[in-house]
């Protein structure tokens, strides 16, 4: 499916502002089921955006403003075509999970982080799943999945990054990264890698993961996360909305947890936000696009 | 050689740098210890008023951690230099390059090349990605020449034997560099007439060294004379008097966070004349501080957009960030193979053997033998949050033993090495006291040694500590340049570099500082 994706957002400053240094993580990856066909990014006082790729591979965009402002405003745009996610055809036991060449491969995905810092309550749910549910691996992951599901009412607002996964879990209430963190928390505990995606979801409504019947949304970044399944790879799931990540999901980046993959980031000299409005403005174009056979020309 | 100060000198066991095992003077001391036994008991009491006297005027002090809000206390050097023969020093020090070059190829593979040292199964993954100073963000954040430790401070203990071996490495930002240069400068006041026995290797080259060094890490885009700043976090630091003195010695600007900026990727720093173009910043803050939007958001001391600048391939850092991950104390226990992967060739110095944590056996076998062994933090540098066993009471062992099995990847374990010893000056005589050595170690245009180091001495007896942080002190350093051809007299055109000794008059030619007459005058001891 072939999208075009508008990330924008503004600041509003209560008095000037300068020496704005920023960091933008906002750019779709390529991987084995999507492609990014084009990128680009503006700011508003105008910068000079220099690119790089970060350690977990993900595209970062650095600018900065000197000159006093009253607000920043920032948008990248990016189109881009999904494929389907390949089935997982594997069916590997949790023995698998101990394997010496899989846990040093996947090391820093087993640990706990900022905010996937588990504790008794959500490794004894996560465990009591792996007891009821026998030696399948896929079935634990889906298992966890939607446990992390059922676990959390989304409320938007109710959270803000830096509320740990007991936190949440004892509240019952969260958002897409809420939901996110509590899944990789629940697999982490019990010795399954996981990590934290940041990304895109086409839909009427994030809450509900309604497709949309229209061709063009305004939705929010969203999150979800992915668990490395023995002999296959990834297998990526969205917690929020019960489902396998699929043609209407973008990925930008993975990470431990948010803090690797936070979408903007930076610091600025003055006075408070006075207010900050951020969208994700998703457009539907037609399946298959002309660039899209190019680049794929281009690889063979 | 029992006689005056030496009167009842005991080496003990231990191994002393001046006499050996039957009490004979070593052949590199006897000259010091002859101009030493004209000295009256009075005499060297007036030397030492002498010296604390030139110390307190040049405000060398050093904060400890721990002991309330900024304590500044100097650092006391003892009278009595040590001395190091050239042909022992030659060994040490191409133990040291090898070492350094090794390290900064192993950084490298790590950050910008292709970690074949793990996928080689040299160093464990883990290992690499469990340690806190590796830095994800140094992640394809090449320093040109791969000079990624500009300065290493490599510490070095002799054992029982007088087998020099490395104790820890500093990567990230050793310190100590202008106490080599002040204890110099104050002895060839307080002493002068020693060095007129000996051929002491100068080391007030430093400055240019240094100098030499960063401005070769500048970008290629800084052209032929790049712009260097020392970046300090300010006047409660530490350290700060080595980083203004540093800056004198260079000649260049010290400057604080807030005196730098970031415009499109540029680094500048104000100044009375407007912004000014920076190529090359010698930070002396951790990695945790460099920038806000990168490591710590709450930070002041930082410049917020200079790692996206470095990564621009603006301004060079140096000390590289993430070189923590190198001189982590379990990556310590690598750094022989580290060597051999990278150069091809063994190890010159030798290392402490040293037990990893995380293995349950040796893990076991550790704890059973606490009491025998040296505990350290892996990321602590200073001497800090240490566990020596033998001089530990029962109850900080078993503190220690609830830490280890908490946190097996946050210790190690070393065997107890019986520091050398060397006379020191205590009230009115000489007694052993332990020392170390931390040679300083620069990446420029080739990896070259400053001539000896900072050689630290635990002032407590017994101790075995000799940081400054922990009660030590120090030693004016001597390294003897190799003897003349005697068939080639008064030739000096070969190896003229490595000469240079204190006294030369090509030296004094160039020295900011003349010797003060006064101090002179009374060199000759009182009748």
């Amino acid at each position: 499916m072939r999208f075009d994706i508008r990330y924008r957002t503004t600041f509003t400053y209560d008095g000037l502002v300068r020496e704005s240094q920023n960091e933008l993580r906002a750019c779709p990856a390529t991987d084995d089921r999507q492609q990014l066909i084009g990128y680009r990014v503006m700011t508003n006082p105008s910068s000079r955006v220099s690119s790089s790729v970060d350690y977990w591979g993900t595209r970062v965009d650095a600018f900065g403003i000197r000159a006093p402002h009253l607000s920043l405003e920032v948008v990248a745009e990016a189109a881009v075509e999904t494929r389907q996610a390949p089935m997982v055809t594997t069916a590997p036991r949790l023995d698998a999970l101990t394997d010496e060449a899989f846990v040093d491969s996947h090391w820093e995905y087993l640990q706990p982080s900022a905010h996937t810092h588990w504790g008794e309550a959500v490794s004894a749910a996560a465990s009591r799943q792996r007891d009821y549910l026998g030696t399948d691996v896929v079935s634990l992951v889906l298992a966890l999945h939607r446990l992390a599901g059922a676990s959390i009412t989304y409320t938007p607002g109710s959270t803000y990054i830096g509320v740990d996964v007991e936190a949440v879990l004892d509240e019952g209430e969260g958002v897409c990264q809420d939901f996110a963190h509590l899944a990789v928390a629940l697999c982490r505990s019990v010795e399954i890698p996981a990590r934290y995606v940041s990304g895109y979801f086409f839909a009427a409504d994030d809450a509900t993961g309604v497709d949309a019947d229209t061709d063009m949304v305004d939705v929010q970044t969203h999150a979800w996360f992915e668990a490395a399944i023995p002999g296959f790879g990834w297998l990526a799931l969205d917690p929020t909305n019960q489902r396998e990540v699929g043609l209407r999901h973008v990925k930008i980046g993975h990470g431990r947890d948010y803090d690797d993959v936070p979408p903007l980031r930076g610091t600025v000299a003055g006075t408070a936000v006075h207010a900050l409005d951020a969208s994700v403005e998703i457009r539907r174009v037609g399946s298959i696009g002309p660039h899209w056979q190019i680049a794929q020309q281009q690889q063979q | 050689m029992t006689e005056g100060l030496f009167a009842g000198y005991d080496h003990d066991a231990f191994f002393d740098e001046v006499f050996t095992r039957d009490g004979e003077i070593r052949p590199h001391y006897r000259a010091l210890v002859a101009r030493l036994g004209l000295f009256s008991a009075d005499e060297l009491s007036r030397r030492e008023r002498l010296r604390d006297a030139a110390f307190r005027t040049q405000g060398i002090t050093f904060t400890v951690y721990g002991e309330g809000e900024g304590v500044e206390r100097t650092f006391p050097m003892d009278l009595i230099p040590r001395i190091i023969p050239a042909d022992e020093w030659a060994e040490v020090e191409r133990g040291l390059v090898q070492r350094v070059d090794a390290l900064n190829r192993f950084l490298d593979d790590l950050y910008v090349g292709e970690q074949a040292i793990i996928h080689d199964g040299i160093v464990p993954k883990w290992m690499v990605l469990s340690s806190d100073g590796f830095e994800r963000e140094a992640t394809g954040l090449s320093v040109p020449h791969s000079s990624r430790c500009v300065v290493a401070g490599i510490d070095l203990v002799r054992d029982v034997d007088g087998v020099y071996r490395v104790l820890e490495d500093n990567l990230r930002n050793p310190s100590g560099i202008s106490y080599v240069l002040e204890n110099r400068a104050a002895m060839t006041r307080v002493l002068s007439l020693a060095f007129k026995d000996h051929r002491v290797r100068s080391v007030d080259h430093y400055g240019a060294m240094l100098l030499g060094a960063l401005q070769h890490v500048a970008p290629p885009a800084a052209g032929d004379d790049p712009t260097v700043v020392v970046l300090t976090p300010g006047v409660y630091n530490s350290a700060y008097f080595e980083h203004a003195f540093l800056a004198r010695q260079m000649g260049v600007e010290l400057v604080e966070g807030r005196d730098l900026v970031v415009d499109d990727h540029i680094v500048s720093m104000r100044t009375t004349h407007g912004l000014r173009r920076v190529d090359v910043i010698y930070r002396r803050i951790d990695d945790a501080f460099l920038d806000p939007v990168v490591f710590r958001p709450d930070s002041q001391l930082g410049v917020p957009g200079l790692m996206a600048a470095a990564r621009a391939g603006n301004v060079t850092i140096a000390n590289a960030a993430g070189n923590g991950v190198a001189d982590d104390k379990a990556i310590y226990a690598f750094v022989p193979d580290i060597i051999r992967y990278y150069t091809g060739e063994e190890p010159i110095l030798e290392s402490v053997p040293t037990y990893l944590l995380d293995d349950p056996d040796h893990r076991a076998e550790v704890l059973d033998r606490l009491g025998d062994l040296v505990v350290k933090p892996v990321a602590e540098s200073g001497g800090y949050g240490m566990l020596i066993g033998p001089a530990a009471t029962e109850a900080e062992i078993d503190e220690f033993r609830g830490k280890l099995e908490a946190d097996p990847r946050g210790y190690i374990a070393q065997e107890v090495v019986s520091l050398s010893r060397h006379p020191t000056l205590i009230d009115d005589h000489l007694e052993g006291r332990h020392i170390d050595l931390r040679p300083f170690v620069i990446s420029g245009e080739k990896i070259e040694v400053v001539p000896g180091g900072l050689t630290r001495v635990a002032l407590r007896r017994g101790s075995l500590v000799v940081n400054s942080s922990q009660g030590g002190g120090s030693k004016d350093t001597w390294v003897l340049a190799p003897e003349r051809d005697p068939r080639r007299p008064g030739d000096r055109s070969e190896g003229a570099d490595r000469e240079r000794v204190e006294g030369d008059p090509r030296e004094t030619a160039q020295l900011p500082v003349v010797r003060a007459d006064d101090a002179d005058a009374g060199e000759e001891p009182s009748p």
